[in-house]
């Protein structure tokens, strides 16, 4: 009884929970966000400048990225112990490195006309490369003398600050961290300073700093490389296309005058926020943030917008890759950008297919037993957004049918209204997650940043009425008007011959230790073979081996067989 | 007219600021600041059915949450049963109840936007419930038929172990997996529980009624420690509490210790071949118990060493100088129940994975021949000292740190550890950093653990040869992937 109560009594929880920020501005056209909070002797701060990957251009994609990496090498006063020696070495390197760069613009003519084959190769240079290389690691060596190691580091950290950190998105690029609540002046002190005068000390160094951690995220990672092409060809048109990280060709070719530049047209007061969150008087900091932020000049230019739109998509697109990975299924669907009408429905939308009661996992894991696992999430970015829904397909079943059984939960959003307590359910998580949110400094500083970053902080507070307000009607419209065959891509992975799974083929396991290595030898290369004559060849051989041997042949022989039948029907699939 | 007053402003502005401000961040001057911790007493409460809860009200959202740690893991598996305690830990909340089954449970649940969550890890189970503080009442109604009287619904049993014989797949996909497995393999022998992990055979072998017996065995009150917080009255919470765990329907077994056998394998250079093109590396080394008298010390010199981020030698010289890993650091942390490890890790570009190791082996041995700077023991001893009052940021946090004090008997042991815990790191010196860089970074027991492409690893860098015996005593050796179903080496 009381259970049934519980029930009816719900919606008296949809009194919206506001997070409780109070916004500025400075002379400069800086935005500052304060949010009050005396739980605990600390401040979590933080800025983010709206700017990322999305603003940048085919030659130096990456350097938004590499530009957050940047920003912790120090000021004129912060990094060096001989500022003036600080620049002439600078200005040395720069020399160099032009010269380098020429060399690089023949190397990678000489690579398109084959005379060499891998830019990267420290052995494929050519002679004069080499050697300003060595003239510039002399540089290097000389500008360590005057270099403070991580000089910006030290100061925060021996004051006590933590969680210091900063991220690139496609839209923006936030710094933050947590200081103790007497040393807010300390927070203004460094990062105005950091803003105002930049120093890019070691740039060159931080670019491999930069490829190991695209190697570390993306090539060495069973799907980094896979989900990077196939989010290149879900944005056709969109600089949402390109990797945050940059392309590798792109990454070693950035100059630290791009970088000025980049600086100059972004990093501009008016494209950036101010967020603090915890033990401060708001008086105090909006007056130390005009002290210390107020230093900032405006750009000389408008920040620039981001033109070129994503092109309506004519035809669904389709991704096939064989992964180190159980086969699974990856579902896009183009939607609209931040804040638009329709984002709230595709939010509910949503959280109606995921989770433990979800739609997909009901149809797919409990029911059909098709999947094994499934997901769905949405996001508006600035300039356009994206639904993502997929599963983990279930040993022993087709990716095809996972696909369809996604499809057919997605169609029935169109053609049937939502039940009046399923979509409570749901509205029921997004109210109570705005208390959620609210537990302590860095979490709330952290959903302030990204939704500033993305668009507009006000979301924060003015999305939970609207979430609120979807009815099931909305629900069938939106979902007609973007769960089409020809605004989607489908990625279906399956796993690469040859790895994971053991001794899949049962064959194996009547193999003697060296017949068993033997063996896999023999499937590895058979699963790298793509051609399938000579595929056939082989075939055909072993088989008159067998016939020949009778049942005196030895039990390897069955595997290579099978090996290359397996090998020959997957070619001509 | 009013814009040239707004520019004469900022102009003017501008002049007054710089004047005011310092060059140098040393010359800001801060108001002090005083800080004492909570005291677990506070909040301390014996409950008279048996387990000791810590009550932390905070009026500020209408939420609580209750969770209680079981003195259990994976260290009580059965043989032969390796995945059980995992399992029960799983199943008790998502296999449903007696009078509900798990679909019923999780709709019940998702409506009322209330959390449940149930695990066994290695060393300690966990159940809690998270619910608005207007659904409380029912929430612990929940959490109660969890705890006593779990379905472990076939159908949630069955999906759970094909998704674990599926997920036993992967475990020579990601390199980053390979690395885990190998490196705890290493470090404490493969006869350790942590190392006895499921496979194929164990997993088809457990059946509802292991997990009945597991979950009997050691989810009774007396093995509960509970941390609540949120939006109550502590007396009424303490009464709701004593009915949560009243009258339990089975007695159990007392709590087991943990088990202490480890053995930290033979020095050498064990190498896992993986085709991909980073390096994964692990120098590592025995480590120690975190109720060690040199526990401070050791914090102190490894994160000078490696463990303190862009301020530690480590990363300043693999990461800032070189650029040859994005990331690269050092751990040492205390053991609760036995010692844990010394760890220096990187990931590295092929061609310049034993070039790192060279650097990081150097720093390694130059903390224990040189004293550390004075720079150095100020960053250190602030990013502990400074920090401190972190500990507490959250009533939950407050309720959580002060029931695992409780759960791990250091609370018993060492009432004054968060009081002593500044003071502790503030009596550290240059000599005991020095002292204990000697005691425990002793290269000739280095072990070092590589995963990569083993050719092209071997093959080095032409700027950099590096004579792989120097890195470490014993030599290469390899390490055969292993079957993921039975975890036997793959030859």
């Amino acid at each position: 009884m009381r259970i049934l109560l519980g029930l009816f009594l719900f919606p008296a929880l949809l009194v919206a929970q506001q997070v409780p920020v109070k916004e500025h501005f400075l002379a400069n056209g800086m935005k500052v966000l304060l949010v009050e909070r005396h739980d605990a002797p600390s401040i979590s701060g933080g800025w983010v400048a709206r700017v990322g990957s999305v603003n940048e251009r085919p030659g130096i994609t990456g350097i938004a990225h590499l530009f957050e990496h940047m920003m912790f090498k120090g000021t004129p006063t912060l990094g060096t112990k001989d500022y003036k020696k600080d620049l002439k070495i600078m200005a040395d390197q720069e020399r160099v490195r032009d010269l380098m760069r020429a060399e690089e613009r023949k190397m990678r003519a000489m690579w398109r006309r084959g005379e060499i084959t891998d830019l990267f190769d420290p052995e494929q240079k050519t002679k004069r490369w080499r050697a300003l290389n060595d003239e510039f690691k002399k540089l290097v060596d000389a500008h360590r003398k005057v270099i403070v190691k991580n000089e910006f580091d030290r100061i925060y950290t021996s004051n006590g600050g933590s969680k210091m950190n900063a991220y690139t998105t496609y839209d923006h690029t936030a710094y933050f961290i947590t200081v103790p609540s007497n040393k807010l002046e300390l927070f203004m002190w460094m990062e105005s300073g950091r803003l105002l005068e930049p120093v890019f000390r070691e740039f060159y160094a931080e670019r491999d700093v930069v490829f190991e951690e695209r190697r570390m995220r993306t090539e060495s990672t069973p799907l980094g490389k896979f989900s990077e092409s196939f989010n290149s060809l879900f944005w056709e048109s969109h600089p949402y296309g390109w990797p945050i990280i940059g392309w590798p060709s792109d990454i070693p070719a950035i100059s630290k005058a791009d970088a000025d530049e980049f600086y100059a047209t972004f990093y501009v007061p008016e494209n950036l926020t101010l967020v603090l969150v915890g033990d401060f008087k708001s008086k105090e900091a909006l007056t130390m943030a005009q002290k210390y932020f107020g230093r900032l000049k405006r750009g000389k230019k408008t920040v620039p917008d981001v033109i070129t739109m994503e092109m309506p998509q004519k035809a669904e697109k389709r991704f096939y890759a064989e992964a180190e990975t159980n086969p699974n299924v990856d579902i896009y669907w183009h939607t609209p950008a931040f804040g638009h009408k329709d984002t709230y429905a595709l939010s509910v939308m949503s959280k109606i297919l995921t989770g433990n009661t979800g739609r997909l996992k009901k149809e797919l894991v409990l029911k059909s037993k098709l999947a094994t696992d499934t997901f769905a999430w949405t996001r508006g970015m600035h300039y356009a957004g994206q639904f993502n829904a997929g599963g983990e397909v279930a040993d022993g079943k087709d990716p095809a049918a996972v696909e369809a059984a996604i499809h057919a939960v997605v169609e029935k959003l169109k053609t049937e209204p939502v039940p009046a307590k399923e979509l409570q359910k749901v509205k029921n998580n997004f109210a109570a997650s705005e208390y959620r949110r609210l537990t302590s400094n860095h979490p709330i500083l952290m959903q302030i940043i990204h939704t500033e970053g993305t668009g507009d902080w006000r979301e924060l507070n003015t999305s939970g009425a609207k979430l609120q307000a979807v009815t099931p009607a909305d629900i069938q419209r939106v979902a007609k008007k973007y769960f089409t065959k020809e605004n989607r891509a489908v990625a279906i992975y399956t796993r690469k011959p040859g790895t994971g799974g053991g001794d899949e083929n049962p064959l194996l396991a009547d193999l003697s230790g060296q017949a068993k290595a033997m063996a896999r030898k023999f499937i590895s290369s058979v699963n790298s073979e793509k051609d399938v004559a000579s595929l056939k060849g082989r075939l055909q051989q072993i088989e008159e081996q067998l016939e020949k041997a009778g049942s005196k042949a030895p039990p390897i022989m069955k595997v290579i067989r099978a090996a290359l039948r397996k090998r020959i029907g997957e070619l001509e699939k | 007219m009013k814009k040239i007053v707004l520019s004469l402003t900022i102009a003017l502005g501008f002049i007054v600021s710089a004047a005011e401000i310092p060059d140098r961040p040393e010359k800001l001057t801060f108001p002090k600041l005083k800080y004492e911790p909570p005291s677990g007493a506070e909040f301390r409460v014996q409950l008279k059915s048996g387990p000791v809860a810590f009550v932390v009200p905070n009026r500020e959202l209408p939420l609580v949450s209750v969770s209680i740690r079981v003195r259990t893991g994976q260290y009580n598996e059965p043989k032969g049963k390796a995945g059980v305690a995992g399992m029960t830990g799983f199943l008790l909340g998502k296999g449903g109840t007696k009078t509900r089954t798990a679909e019923e449970l999780e709709e019940r649940l998702a409506f009322l936007a209330a959390g449940l969550s149930s695990s066994v890890g290695d060393t300690s189970g966990s159940v809690g419930v998270n619910t608005l503080s207007k659904d409380l009442d029912e929430g612990l109604v929940i959490l109660r038929e969890v705890l006593t009287a779990p379905r472990f619904q076939k159908s949630r049993f069955d999906l759970y172990k094909q998704k674990q014989l599926q997920g036993m797949k992967q475990r020579n996909d990601d390199s980053k997996n390979i690395e885990r497995r190998e490196l705890l393999r290493l470090a404490y022998g493969p006869k350790f529980f942590r190392n006895v992990i499921p496979t194929k055979a164990s997993v088809e072998s457990i059946t509802v009624e292991d997990l009945r017996a597991f979950h009997q065995a050691w989810f009774h009150p007396d093995n509960f420690v509970v941390a609540v917080s949120g939006d109550f009255d502590r007396k009424t919470m303490v009464v709701k509490l004593e009915k949560l765990f009243a009258k339990w329907p089975f007695t159990g077994k007392a709590a087991v210790p943990v088990p202490t056998n480890k053995r930290f394998a033979k020095p050498g250079v064990y190498i896992v071949d993986k085709d991909v093109n980073q390096g994964r590396v692990d120098i590592m080394l025995p480590g120690i118990h975190r109720d060690h008298p040199d526990f401070y010390a050791v914090q102190v010199m490894n994160n000078i060493l490696g463990g303190g981020g862009f301020t530690s030698r480590i990363t300043n010289r693999v990461r800032s100088d070189e650029g040859l890993a994005y990331s690269a650091y050092s751990y040492m942390p205390g053991g609760t129940y036995y010692p844990l490890l010394f760890v220096a890790g990187y990931q590295s570009k092929s061609a310049t994975v034993q070039y790192a190791a060279q650097i990081v082996l150097e720093e390694m041995r130059r903390i224990t021949m040189e004293v550390v700077m004075d720079k150095e023991m100020v960053t250190a001893k602030s990013s502990y000292i400074q920090t401190f009052p972190e500990t507490f940021e959250t009533k939950g946090k407050v309720a959580a740190t002060f029931a695992d004090e409780e759960f791990t008997g250091r609370g018993a042991r060492n009432p004054a550890h968060f009081k002593e815990f500044r003071a502790k790191f503030a009596a550290v010196t240059k000599a005991d950093v020095q002292r204990v860089a000697k005691k425990y970074l002793t290269p000739d027991k280095v072990v070092i653990l590589i995963v990569g492409n083993k050719d092209v690893i071997l093959k080095g860098h032409p700027d950099h040869p590096v004579n792989l015996d120097s890195l470490a005593p014993g030599g290469l050796k390899d390490v055969p992937l292993r079957d993921p179903f039975t975890m036997q080496p793959l030859k």
